[in-house]
């Protein structure tokens, strides 16, 4: 079965840098930040070609590869005017200038001139379209990898029973526990409970705005990308 | 582990929900979003009083130390502020109940009402322009019509405001002046159907070069007042027909008494030389 990539990158491997996209615009980017803008877009790029331009799982991840890799090697962050738009909308206008490049390109090279799509599963039919996919897997994404710096601080810091709490609360796939279940679970006071959960919450806030920081060009398009997070 | 979407929906909405811990506040429900936060409704446990308590979405300094010079009663008060527990910034202010000018403009008020909201929105910018503060974004979604007809005008001004684009003036930098367009747009959004002085009171207010328009808020209410009183404007060069009919209007009791004077004295003449 053509399922979608498990590609995308574990926060773990990308440590923090308080390098932004400015610095990008000066050609000064390190690796490290790349990384992080890489981990953030990977899979809401990978999405948005896949709907888009209905390819296959490898195509996909391919084409997504050949994005970022030509976007590494130009001056692509260097192009980037945030008075124009936001990062977001920055990548999401360049992937899709990209991938019908590349078509053409395809299409060129084929004698007869067709390009064959590869037919969409049924389980990918969908009213979504690919700029709304791209949306909602950038915050998926964005959330992942908040989630994993939580972890880690988590661990780093010894508060795995706040970890814990919010793991079994607030990632429930189904039912919620109630507060007194955990309160009985873990042994200590329904209000630890709360309050244990309002720090990991307050903490997962915080590093999603570390991340989008990480892919914005300052504060005001900060500000804007946190409204489009939160609202 | 993936996140599924309704995951990262519940992770949304438990996250963006201001942090109370430590405050003196229980947090009721959302009631509106502005250009840098959310306003909530809050009990004050300690006063046992509703409040409207005003997040910002990053910590911002300074606009509850500016909102907190300006006492004046188109103003909401502020009682408290300071940074919740999750860093983002927080000024509790007084709870408004009533109605959003858009809202209010449903219930088809008279001309003379919606003049007076107007002028008291005039006034609380004069008075925060005499004291260094601009607004920056003012439109009816930042004026609140309350229950006994009191006007507030809200959501007063941060540096990073940049303006909502249909009540924004076309300059760069926005200063005094760029209020006073934005209170032009707000009178021809208020009075769609002008009478035609004041439909040149509002495109007064809102001539592109900000050196064509009124120089101080106190020149726009000036002329709002001299048009409430069916006294020529400033703004508007009235036709001589025009200049007849408001005459008229004004000064009808008069004209009726000397029209009533002037038939008598002819009756009496007429009888005198019958």
């Amino acid at each position: 079965m053509d399922t979608d990539t498990g590609i995308g990158g574990a926060a773990g491997q990308f440590p923090s840098t308080d390098l932004s996209l400015l610095a990008a615009a000066n050609g000064e980017l390190s690796n490290q930040a790349l990384e992080r803008v890489v981990a953030l877009y990977w899979k809401p790029v990978y999405r948005f070609i896949r709907l888009k331009f209905r390819k296959s799982n490898e195509d996909a991840k391919d084409l997504t590869q050949g994005f970022f890799t030509t976007a590494l090697q130009r001056d692509f962050f260097r192009r980037f005017d945030p008075s124009k738009a936001p990062f977001r909308a920055y990548i999401r206008v360049s992937v899709d200038r990209f991938a019908a490049n590349q078509r053409a390109a395809e299409k060129r090279q084929k004698r007869g001139g067709d390009v064959e799509f590869e037919p969409l599963e049924e389980n990918q039919v969908t009213t979504e379209s690919a700029e709304e996919a791209f949306e909602r897997e950038w915050r998926r994404q964005l959330f992942t990898l908040a989630l994993d710096d939580l972890r880690a601080h988590c661990n780093e810091s010894g508060k795995t029973l706040h970890l814990r709490l919010f793991e079994a609360y607030d990632l429930s796939g189904g039912e919620r526990p109630s507060y007194s279940d955990l309160a009985v679970c873990h042994h200590i006071a329904e209000t630890s409970v709360t309050n244990h959960l309002a720090w990991a919450r307050r903490m997962l806030r915080t590093f999603v705005a570390e991340r989008l920081r990480d892919v914005t060009s300052g504060e005001g398009e900060l500000r804007k990308e946190m409204r489009r997070v939160w609202s | 582990m993936e996140l599924t979407d309704s995951m990262v929906d519940h992770l949304r909405r438990v996250a963006a929900l201001p942090d109370l811990t430590g405050t003196r506040y229980e947090l009721e429900s959302e009631i509106g979003r502005g250009g840098m936060g959310v306003v909530y409704a809050a009990r004050d446990r300690q006063l046992d009083r509703r409040v409207a308590l005003k997040v910002f979405d990053l910590p911002v300094a300074g606009e509850a130390r500016l909102i907190a010079q300006l006492e004046h009663p188109t103003i909401v008060p502020i009682y408290e502020a300071g940074t919740l527990a999750d860093g983002r910034s927080f000024y509790a202010m007084k709870l408004v109940v009533g109605a959003r000018l858009d809202r209010y403009l449903c219930g088809s008020p008279s001309l003379a009402e919606r003049l007076r909201v107007i002028h008291r929105v005039a006034e609380a910018l004069a008075f925060a322009h005499a004291r260094g503060v601009i607004h920056r974004d003012l439109k009816p979604q930042n004026v609140m019509v309350g229950e006994f007809g009191q006007v507030y005008v809200m959501d007063w001004g941060v540096d990073a405001v940049a303006g909502t684009p249909a009540f924004r003036a076309p300059e760069r930098r926005l200063d005094q002046r760029s209020d006073i367009y934005a209170v032009g747009v707000l009178v021809q959004f208020m009075v769609p159907e002008a009478p035609p002085a004041l439909s040149a009171i509002a495109r007064k207010a809102m001539r592109p070069d900000s050196a064509q328009r009124y120089p101080a808020v106190n020149d726009f209410l000036a002329d709002i007042e001299r048009f409430q009183e069916g006294l020529p404007v400033e703004a508007w060069r009235e036709p001589l027909w025009h200049r007849l009919r408001r005459f008229g209007s004004r000064n009808a009791v008069l004209l009726w008494l000397f029209a009533a004077y002037a038939g008598v004295k002819f009756l009496l003449f007429f009888l005198r030389n019958v």
